[in-house]
C-alpha cells in the first residue's frame, strides 16, 4: 500500500517532515518583524479582521478559548478581554520563536495567558474542553490540515465553535491585481522591511495553495463539525469560517 | 467591509441594551432574514446573545418582510404598523428578533460622554432631544395646516365627522337592505305556498238535479 508522504511548501512539493522544518524556519525568520509586516501587507486591515473574528465568535465571560497557531498573541489579547477573570484563554503555537514573541507581548500588556508550544495535529487537551477554538492565518502552514481540523473539533465542547481566519480565494475580477501585489510587491516589502524576501515569497505561494472558501467549508464538515458558515472579508482576500459542534 | 461594520454596530447596541442578550440567547446560532424591499439582510444570533450579519452560506430559518411604507411608519413610532410585518418560517424566532430590534435604543449620550465628557454630552443630548421634539412639533404643525387647507379650502380630504356620518348612513342603509331582503324572502315563500294550496281549495262542481 502506497503512503502519501509529500506535501506542498508554497509552490514546491516537499516531503512531509521537511515542510514542518521549512515552515519552522520561515517563522523563526519572520517572528521579530511579524507585526510590522502584517500591518504593511494588509494596510492594517488584519486588526479589523481579528476584531470581527472575536465579535463573530460569540465568546462571553467565563468561556474557555484555545488560540491555535496564535503566534503574535493578537487574538489571545482580544479574547482575554472577552472572557474576563472567570474564563480562560490558552495561546498555542508550534513555533517557539513566534510563541515567545506573543507570550512576551501579552505579559508586557498585563495579560497572563498560558502559552503552550504544541502541534495542532496532536493537541494536549481532553475531549470537549473548549467553548471556542480559533486558528488565524495558521491552517495553511499545517502539514495535515484534515488532522488538525479533526483535532480542533475533538477538543470543542458540544455547542462550541471552531473559527478559521485564513487567506482565501479573492473575487475573480480583482485576481490579477492581487497576484501582482502578492508576487511582486510582497517579496519586495519582505526584502526591504524584514530583510527576508524568500519567507514572504513562501507566504504568497502558500496563500495560493490554500483551499478556497467552499473547499475549506467541506473540509470542516468532514472533520465532524455540524454546520459551517463563512464570511468573505475584503472581497475574499480573507475568509472567516465558523463551524459548530453538535 | 460592510459586514464587520454592521456587526460591530449591532453588538454595540446590544451591549447598551443588556436585556436583549437574555431574550436572544435561546436562539443562538440561528438566522433571520429581514426584507425591506428593495434591500434585505440576514442577521444571526450569536452564542453570547449578540447579533451579527450572517455569513455567505447562512440558511435563515425565518423571514420577516417589512413593506417600505410600514418601515417608514415604524420609524415614525407608529405602534399599529407592527401588525403589518409578515413573518414566515419559525415565527417565534422572527418575532423575538423583531421585538428586540424594535425596542433597542441607542444610548448616544453614553457614547458621546466617552469623547467629550459627561456634562458636555448631557448638554448635547438635551439639545438633541429639544431639536428632535421641536422638529416633530413643527412637522405636525405643517401637516395640520395642510389638512385644514384640504378640508376647508380645497376639500380634497373628508373631515372625520363627515366620514363617521357617512359610515353611519351606510350602516343604516345596509340594515334597511337586509330587512327588505328578509321581507322579500318571506313574501316570496308565502306566495309559493299559496300557489301550491290553490288546486285543493277549488270548489267541486255541483250537479243540478
Amino acid at each position: 500500500m502506497s503512503k502519501k508522504t509529500s506535501t506542498h511548501f508554497g509552490f514546491q512539493t516537499v516531503a512531509e517532515g521537511e515542510k514542518t522544518r521549512k515552515v519552522g524556519e520561515v517563522f523563526h525568520s519572520v517572528a521579530r518583524n511579524y507585526d510590522l509586516m502584517n500591518d504593511l501587507m494588509s494596510a492594517g486591515l488584519h486588526r479589523a479582521w481579528k476584531r470581527f473574528t472575536v465579535e463573530i465568535s460569540g465568546v462571553g465571560a467565563g468561556d474557555r478559548v484555545l488560540d491555535v497557531a496564535g503566534g503574535s498573541g493578537d487574538l489571545s489579547r482580544l479574547f482575554a478581554k472577552k472572557v474576563g477573570g472567570t474564563g480562560k484563554v490558552i495561546l498555542s503555537d508550534i513555533n517557539a520563536s513566534m510563541l515567545a514573541v506573543g507570550r512576551n507581548r501579552l505579559i508586557n500588556d498585563g495579560f497572563f495567558v498560558p502559552a503552550l508550544q504544541c502541534d495542532a495535529e496532536k493537541l494536549p487537551f481532553p475531549d470537549r474542553y473548549f467553548d471556542c477554538v480559533i486558528v488565524a492565518f495558521g491552517l495553511r502552514n499545517m502539514t495535515h490540515k484534515d488532522k488538525a481540523l479533526a483535532e480542533m473539533q475533538r477538543v470543542l465542547k458540544v455547542g462550541g465553535r471552531l473559527l478559521v481566519l485564513e487567506f482565501s480565494r479573492v473575487w475573480k475580477p480583482l485576481a490579477p491585481l492581487y497576484d501582482a501585489y502578492s508576487f511582486k510587491l510582497l517579496p519586495l516589502m519582505g526584502k526591504l522591511f524584514a530583510k527576508d524576501a524568500n519567507s514572504y515569497q513562501y507566504l504568497a505561494e502558500s496563500i495560493r495553495m490554500h483551499p478556497d472558501q467552499e473547499t475549506l467549508r467541506q473540509m470542516m464538515l468532514d472533520a465532524g463539525l455540524h454546520k459551517v458558515d463563512y464570511y468573505n472579508l475584503a472581497a475574499g482576500v480573507v475568509a472567516l469560517h465558523k463551524g459548530w459542534k453538535t | 467591509m460592510l459586514k464587520p461594520l454592521l456587526t460591530r454596530l449591532l453588538n454595540h447596541l446590544i451591549n447598551q441594551n443588556s436585556w436583549a442578550r437574555v431574550q436572544l440567547r435561546p436562539f443562538a446560532g440561528r438566522a433571520v432574514r429581514f426584507v425591506i424591499p428593495p434591500i434585505s439582510a440576514t442577521i444571526t444570533v450569536l452564542e453570547d446573545g449578540g447579533l451579527a450579519m450572517a455569513g455567505e452560506t447562512a440558511a435563515p430559518e425565518a423571514t420577516a418582510t417589512v413593506p417600505f411604507s410600514v418601515a417608514l411608519r415604524l420609524l415614525a413610532g407608529d405602534e399599529a404598523a407592527h401588525t403589518l410585518i409578515t413573518l414566515e418560517g419559525d415565527t417565534e424566532l422572527a418575532a423575538a428578533l423583531a421585538k428586540v430590534l424594535r425596542n433597542i435604543q441607542w444610548e448616544y449620550e453614553e457614547d458621546l460622554s466617552h469623547l467629550i465628557g459627561d456634562a458636555a454630552a448631557h448638554q448635547v443630548g438635551e439639545f438633541g432631544r429639544k431639536a428632535a421634539s421641536e422638529a416633530k412639533h413643527q412637522t405636525l404643525n405643517v401637516a395640520q395646516m395642510f389638512s385644514e387647507y384640504w378640508q376647508e379650502e380645497q376639500p380634497l380630504i373628508a373631515k372625520k365627522r363627515h366620514v363617521e356620518n357617512f359610515l353611519k348612513e351606510i350602516d343604516a342603509l345596509r340594515e334597511d337592505v337586509e330587512r327588505f331582503e328578509k321581507r322579500l324572502e318571506k313574501l316570496s315563500e308565502a306566495s309559493k305556498t299559496s300557489v301550491k294550496k290553490k288546486p285543493r281549495s277549488t270548489p267541486k262542481k255541483k250537479t243540478v238535479s
